[in-house]
């Protein structure tokens, strides 16, 4: 009886890993490709967008028959800006789904503790948060890095203000969360090697009802250019009323939220956001014959009526969609290089990619080089030139 | 430096209206709850959503402030107060209000955006009138307002009566035949119509922000532990004196320290006096 009741139980077994084996033998042929995306809660607005661009290179993919006859399988987790759990999922993406690429998170408060989660598991990781500690060659070595890096925009807004305004005495303005207070230091520490030591530095709260104050001390130290480090359109936002409530005519020279949409619909006055510059992309600026780059201008065809139902302009920063599909083409890329999805081999592949030409910007790596995007994609912008999702350059 | 002072009497109007409000809702149930700071934040996107997106006349956006703010009060009566007063579980009512305060942001969140959007102009005036502009003397108008109202309420009313009756002995009130469940469930609906009307009038210093509810709550909770739970006057004293102390201390010392000072407040008047400054310590005869 028992023995006939084994043979039973076995045989169930046998035929139930079958049934089990099959389908999982199918699934493998898809690339797993999580997506950490913060599409509720902060930093909603760019990681939304960005989800249009990298939703639209999957289904094109796809529809062309897939990478090398294998179907791109978009797993897609909000992480509500939480960086708990984008470390929840990271670690379900990487060690349940067992994925073969992860894009993200969009925050880079959550790639702080995602990111080493995906490094441990030794999946190739395409990182969109602009803070230098995200990618490092040694310690995440699949981890390459596709957005600007932090000091990119610094340097682009610094350069602009020194030496395209010939400006010397800078009033340097930052927040109190971890991305402000690091990029005021940065942002410092950069100036001060270009000879310039700031005339006023302060960190102010994200919510802090009214600037005056700090407006009022930076003119009183002779500041003739203000260069706002904070990613908190609320506090930008009082920045300018307060410059312009004063009647202070300063540049205001600074970090790419101070273009945002939503700015402008804080502003006392429209006539506020003149004079203010904020670093942009030269992939997402109107040129001198007011087109846009042929690549940008054809993503914008393809994807305007996902981004705005029923036709109309484009309200938000267009470089985010180019970013995100630009993440799935480069995962396209580096399959196709790497000949499979092997981990390695993916790596290698990276590694060596020299200038390979999306929308957003044009990207190379190296063996010790994990931030792809080059200084030469960098430009100083307009904020008030905002028009269907892109910038005039600042001249 | 005046704008120092300004800034730190409006928001500290803010921090004392918002210690009135728990202040009404102690009253009737000895619950401090979390959702204080959320109702203002509802006055002002609500207000901001009626007068700018469906184009409203200013006063009929106050009246959606206030309508919005009195039914989430009697809203977080129903579902985290009313059946949790009924059992004998002494604080549960903590993670309840907590409950019904993070779901109301979340909720408003994804209504409304993340990013703090414009709260409209009130009263016609020119953005040059500096430290005479209404974003700081509306907040600032409306506490004082407020706190007379409530004094009048509680001593010239018959309701504020009962109110006043329920917080000092609610088994004798009910003795008494006072309808304790009506008269707290009233006291949550003003409560939550104060509330409305203190994020209408502080809009245009806050912005419509989904966020507002957390900073509001524990701040106001500061303001009424320093002045004294259940007094009005402390409310004031203590929301003036917390505003004042954060705007000085970010204009000496910068931002960063204005956590830390605000919290530190506390802690010092909790040390010196546990039951502030003028609240009364609960001595019960035996």
């Amino acid at each position: 009886m028992k023995f006939r009741l084994t043979k039973l139980v076995s045989a169930v077994a046998v035929v139930a890993s079958a049934a089990f084996a099959a389908p999982a033998a199918w699934a493998q042929n898809t690339i797993k490709v999580g997506w950490l995306s913060s599409l509720t809660g902060p930093l909603s607005s760019a990681a939304i967008a960005e989800n249009q661009g990298v939703q639209l290179a999957v289904d094109e993919i796809n529809a062309a028959g897939g990478i090398n006859g294998r179907k791109i399988e978009l797993l897609t987790r909000d992480t509500a800006g939480d960086p708990t759990k984008a470390v929840n999922f990271a670690q379900q993406l990487a060690f349940q789904e067992k994925v073969h690429f992860v894009i993200g998170p969009v925050n880079s408060g959550e790639g702080l503790g995602a990111t080493p989660i995906i490094a441990k598991a030794g999946i190739p990781n395409l990182v969109i948060g602009a803070l230098e500690e995200l990618t490092d060659p040694i310690k995440y070595p699949r981890a390459f890095r596709v957005i600007n890096t932090n000091r990119q925009w610094i340097s682009t807004a610094n350069d602009y203000a020194l030496k395209k305004l010939k400006r010397t005495k800078v009033a340097v303005i930052g927040d109190t969360t971890g991305y402000g207070t690091a990029s005021a230091r940065t942002a410092t520490t950069l100036l001060e090697s270009a000879g310039i030591k700031p005339v006023y530095s302060v960190l102010i709260d994200p919510n802090k009802t009214d600037l005056t104050d700090e407006m009022q001390k930076a003119r009183a130290a002779g500041a003739d250019v203000i260069m706002p480090w904070s990613a908190a359109t609320g506090l930008l936002g009082r920045l300018l009323n307060a410059r312009g409530d004063m009647g202070w005519d300063v540049p205001v020279v600074g970090h790419p939220a101070l273009m945002a949409a939503q700015i402008r619909k804080l502003l006392n006055k429209p006539e506020y956001w003149n004079n203010t510059i904020g670093s942009g992309y030269v992939s997402t600026s109107f040129g001198e014959d007011g087109k846009l780059p042929a690549q940008t201008q054809q993503l914008v065809d393809k994807v305007r009526a996902k981004l705005v139902p029923g036709g109309g302009e484009i309200d938000i920063l267009f470089w985010w969609v180019a970013m995100g599909y630009d993440c799935v083409k480069i995962i396209e890329h580096a399959i196709r290089t790497a000949g499979g999805t092997d981990p390695a081999a993916i790596q290698k592949a990276l590694e060596n990619t020299r200038n390979f030409k999306g929308v957003y910007g044009t990207y190379t790596w190296g063996a010790t080089q994990r931030d792809g995007f080059p200084d030469s994609g960098m430009v100083a912008n307009v904020a008030n030139t905002f028009k269907d999702g892109s910038f005039k350059v600042a001249r | 430096m005046l704008f120092v002072i300004v800034t730190g009497l409006a928001t500290g109007a803010l921090f004392a209206a918002t210690a009135l409000v728990y202040n009404v809702m102690f009253s009737t149930s000895k619950v401090l709850s979390v959702t204080t700071g959320h109702i203002p934040m509802l006055g002002g996107v609500f207000g901001a959503y009626a007068i700018s997106g469906l184009g409203l006349p200013w006063w009929l956006g106050l009246v959606a402030a206030i309508a919005v703010g009195a039914a989430f009060g009697w809203l977080t009566d129903v579902v985290a107060i009313r059946r949790v007063l009924a059992r004998s579980d002494e604080h549960l009512w903590l993670l309840s209000t907590l409950a019904v305060a993070t779901m109301v942001q979340q909720a408003v969140g994804l209504w409304w955006g993340t990013e703090p959007k414009p709260f409209p102009r009130l009263i016609p005036q020119d953005f040059t009138a500096g430290a005479a502009d209404q974003k700081f003397w509306l907040p600032v108008a409306l506490a004082v307002v407020m706190a007379a109202g409530l004094h009048a309420f509680y001593s010239r009313t018959m309701y504020g009566k009962l109110f006043v009756a329920m917080s000092e002995d609610a088994f004798a009130a009910r003795a008494r035949g006072v309808s304790t469940d009506r008269i707290r469930v009233a006291s949550y609906v003003l409560a939550g119509a104060l509330g409305g009307l203190t994020g209408f009038a502080a809009g245009q210093l806050t912005f419509a922000y989904f966020a507002l509810g957390l900073t509001l709550t524990l701040n106001g909770f500061i303001a009424l532990a320093v002045g004294g739970l259940g007094s009005n006057v402390g409310a004031l004293i203590g929301g003036f004196a917390l505003g004042l102390l954060n705007a000085f201390a970010s204009y000496f010392f910068g931002g960063e320290y204005q956590q830390t000072i605000a919290v530190g407040l506390l802690m010092v008047v909790l040390l010196i006096r546990p039951e502030g400054l003028l609240g009364s310590r609960n001595v019960r005869p035996v």
